[in-house]
């Protein structure tokens, strides 16, 4: 067991060695950098030589590589850099949008597991046929939702209309029900699909033929038998949503105006803010081996031929 | 309640009304959040709204006579050439950390301002011409020095960009000062918290008596707090005002200007006072060298429509380069006709003639141009691709493209990715020409010599004197005749196609009082004051 986790943590750290890596090389390739584009902003009117003088003083004519060597030890420090677009430190930046993206992420998904099991329980469990296609067809229906749309039409109905949660100058968790509806529709669709395509597939299983010969019915089935078996795929699909909630809920937090890792990140690709966009590649990569590792870590648990197959190795 | 309200209740509300009241937070939600509040980088309008409220200024400019009033400054005297500027600073100022706003503090200022700082990577403000240095006299008295005349400095330190903060705020470098907490002014208002990027609350200075002289409101501003909340999405903006969650909003479309009224709200249209919005060529690029090819383009443009199909009555068609309302405006219309015979005439002169496909072709190429939608102007992209429509009929096609603001720079400044450019910049001083064509400011025309490395030729030389002289003539008269050659020079010359003036447009409820703006749009909530809500 502990040689396991040794390995996946080592892998963890490749993985980021090699994110950082990646994208540095890449950010660098940009065609333009976050200096000149703020500085040749037609609004400061600034002059080619005093550009050039700006450039210097920012170091960016330093070699690559020792740019390289100077942020990765930087990184490991805890030092990343100044954003040249907001005129602020990176970390400074990333300690006032972290917390309202990782609540809306935590309980967006938390909803949308919720969503997606009742979902999926109800199309096996739902008395008619027609009704139980009904309820399986409601995934595609979520799925094609546009969340601008639905933010946009919860905020006009319980914000504006019935005047029941404000959108401006909410409580901490009043800003967070609409928003966190509006993100855990769209999330909800793929786990919900997978999960009900999983429990199809169990519920052909000869052993379950065989439990049903014996009287069982449809529901003690369902929870005796079939979750454990349906839930370690909707696991792994969950660690890969998890991950994109935290960077992918870019549309939701600009309706709602929650300013989190979502909007920095578009701003910092929209001036290609170096400094703030490599700690946000670092940052995610972090968040996404995290909740894999997590991942993998809990396989054994739901399924005991892996602890099997672990102790064998060991 | 409601339904016992008398016609004597209504009545004395609204006599009420009248006297202001003191206390209570605004809301007000902006767009975007506030880049770098180096106060020459107040252009951009959110940080143009902050430091408005939380900087005072050497002088004032009065928004509807455009005269420049005293402030900070008592009283100033400019010696015959414009290149020596006394002013007498008025006593017992402080910035909100304590420190007294004296001469000194004026001198350190626009030392800063007018030469920038190399090891604090702060750049030189643009309505600061010919600077040399600064000299302190006494303790309420300092000098400037200029290179060359500079008329314009007078209404330069009147505006947003010259906002005093204290020397402890100016010795930071460039990049410390994205953090509102930092800039330390001597405003009405102070920051009292920021969480960035989403909220920002100011609170009144209760010491605060020193606002401009001419001004009726005078002492501590009514308000109690303001709140600037980050609101991007439009509809939720003018939902929360009119559900009553916000009090003023910045950034009102043209096409939501109508609901807002609907429903009883005010629509506040400033203007920009200054370069309207236009959409300009650079001739670097050979296929608009040809000054035939732009004046067609120039009359085949017609501004009516745009004007009556994309926005309202707040948005003024163009009838010269800068505003009406502009210092040294003339009337061009005349020359700026919607004339699409004229336009395919002189296109034929030019030997561009219609292809097969009804585009305009010469010697095998096309006459197809580019534009990047510019961000930050109203309706900038609908704009362009009206004008590609009109240009479409006389066999020109234009690609109006959207990119990320950071390629939008880059390309925009490459001509021969980008041969035509929206364009417009605010400011009430005929300097804003200079600073909107001249190769070492904005450099809109793409001239060598400015911004752009890639350029290969093109140079105005006639433009660039004409620039020059509206900078540095001292004589005030002689001064706005200059304005008025350069606007027919640029029109003649069909460099620029105006369009449109530009306002800012905020929208409030009915209930918030004393709403005013300085000359080019930007709100000050000094003498605002919330009367109850009914």
């Amino acid at each position: 067991m502990s040689r396991y986790v040794i390995g996946r943590v080592g892998q963890a750290l490749l993985v980021l060695w090699a994110a950082f890596t990646v994208s540095f090389v890449l950010l660098q390739a940009l065609p333009g950098d976050a200096i000149l584009i703020k500085f040749l902003n037609p609004e400061l009117g600034l002059g080619p030589e005093q550009i050039a003088e700006i450039r210097a003083s920012y170091g960016a004519d330093v070699p690559l590589l020792s740019q390289y060597l100077h942020s990765i030890v930087n990184f490991l420090s805890g030092e990343f850099g100044y954003s040249v677009q907001a005129g602020v430190p990176v970390g400074d930046l990333l300690l006032a949008k972290l917390p309202p993206s990782l609540w809306l992420a935590t309980l967006g998904f938390l909803l949308a597991t919720i969503l997606a099991v009742s979902i999926a329980v109800l199309s096996t469990l739902a008395p008619f046929a027609w009704l139980r296609s009904l309820i399986q067809s409601v995934p595609s229906l979520f799925v094609s939702t546009p969340v601008f749309w639905l933010g946009i039409l919860l905020i006009q109905v319980f914000s504006f209309q019935l005047r029941l949660i404000p959108v401006i100058n909410p409580g901490p968790w009043e800003a967070l029900i609409l928003p966190v509806l509006t993100l855990a529709v769209p999330i909800s669709a793929p786990l919900a699909q997978i999960l009900i395509r999983n429990i199809d597939e169990v519920m052909t299983e000869p052993f379950i033929a065989v439990a049903r010969a014996k009287g069982a019915s449809r529901s003690w089935v369902l929870w005796k038998h079939v979750a454990k078996n349906a839930i370690l795929p909707t696991l792994t699909i969950g660690g890969i949503l998890f991950g994109e909630l935290l960077a992918g809920a870019v549309v939701t937090e600009a309706v709602f105006g929650l300013n989190g890792i979502g909007g920095l990140t578009q701003r910092a690709v929209g001036s290609q803010d170096i400094a703030v966009l490599q700690a946000l590649v670092v940052f995610s990569a972090v968040a996404f081996v995290l909740i894999n590792l997590a991942v993998d870590l809990l396989y054994p648990v739901f399924d005991p031929r892996l602890r099997i197959r672990e102790r064998a190795a060991a | 309640m409601t339904g016992s309200l008398t016609w004597g209740s209504v009545t004395k509300a609204a006599g009420a009304s009248e006297t202001p009241v003191k206390g209570g937070t605004l809301v007000y939600l902006e767009q975007q959040p506030h880049t770098n509040l180096y106060p020459p980088a107040g252009g951009f309008y959110p940080n143009g709204g902050i430091l408005n409220q939380i900087t005072d200024k050497l002088t004032y400019q009065n928004p509807e006579t455009l005269e420049i009033e005293p402030w900070i400054a008592e009283s100033w005297t400019v010696n015959a050439d414009a290149t020596e500027y006394t002013f007498k600073i008025r006593k017992g100022v402080t910035f909100s950390d304590g420190t007294p706003l004296d001469a000194a503090a004026v001198a350190k200022n626009y030392d800063v301002y007018g030469r920038g700082s190399k090891d604090l990577k702060l750049p030189i403000s643009e309505v600061i011409n010919n600077y040399d240095r600064s000299e302190v006299i006494d303790p309420q008295t300092v000098k400037f020095y200029f290179k060359k005349p500079s008329p314009g400095f007078l209404q330069g330190t009147s505006v947003i960009g010259s906002g005093l903060v204290s020397l402890a705020t100016l010795a930071l470098p460039y990049e410390a000062l994205g953090d509102a907490t930092k800039i330390i002014g001597s405003g009405p208002f102070v920051v009292a918290a920021e969480t960035l990027g989403r909220e920002l609350t100011l609170n009144a200075r209760t010491d605060y008596n020193w606002g401009p002289a001419k001004l009726a409101q005078q002492g501590r501003a009514y308000l109690d707090t303001i709140k600037y909340i980050i609101t991007p999405e439009d509809s939720v903006r003018i939902g929360a005002l009119l559900a009553g969650q916000a009090d003023v909003i910045r950034q009102v479309q043209a096409y939501d200007e109508k609901q807002v009224e609907d429903e009883g709200y005010l629509i506040y249209a400033p203007s920009t006072r200054g370069v309207n919005n236009s959409v300009v060529f650079r001739p670097d690029n050979p296929l608009v060298a040809d000054i035939r090819v732009r004046r067609a383009l120039l009359h085949a443009t017609n501004a009516d429509e745009i004007v009556s199909t994309l926005f309202s009555a707040n948005y003024p068609k163009a009838t010269s380069i800068i505003a009406k309302t502009a210092l040294g405006y003339v009337d061009l219309s005349s020359r700026l006709s919607y004339d699409l015979e004229k336009a395919k005439a002189l296109l034929d002169e030019a030997g561009w003639k219609e292809g097969t496909n009804g585009l305009r072709q010469k010697d095998g190429q096309v006459l197809e141009l580019t534009a990047y939608e510019s961000l930050p102007q109203p309706q900038n992209k609908e704009t362009l691709q009206l004008v590609s429509q009109q240009w479409g009929k006389i066999g020109v096609k234009l690609n109006v493209l959207t990119a990320d603001s950071g390629s939008a720079t880059v390309n925009n400044l490459d001509p021969a990715k980008a041969p035509v450019s929206p364009a417009m910049v605010g400011r009430a001083d005929p300097d804003v020409i200079k600073s909107q064509y001249y190769p070492t400011n904005r450099n809109v025309l793409l001239q060598k010599g400015g911004n752009s490395d890639k350029v290969q030729t093109f140079l105005d030389e006639k433009l660039n004197t004409l620039l020059d002289n509206l900078a540095s003539e001292p004589d005030r008269a002689k001064r706005l005749a200059i304005a008025g050659d350069v606007q027919a020079y640029v029109v003649d010359q069909a460099y620029a196609i105006p369009i449109f003036e530009e306002p800012q447009a905020f929208a409030a409820a009915p209930y918030v009082k004393g709403l005013s703006f300085e000359a080019v749009g930007r709100p000050s909530f000094y003498g605002t004051w919330l009367a109850p809500r009914h």
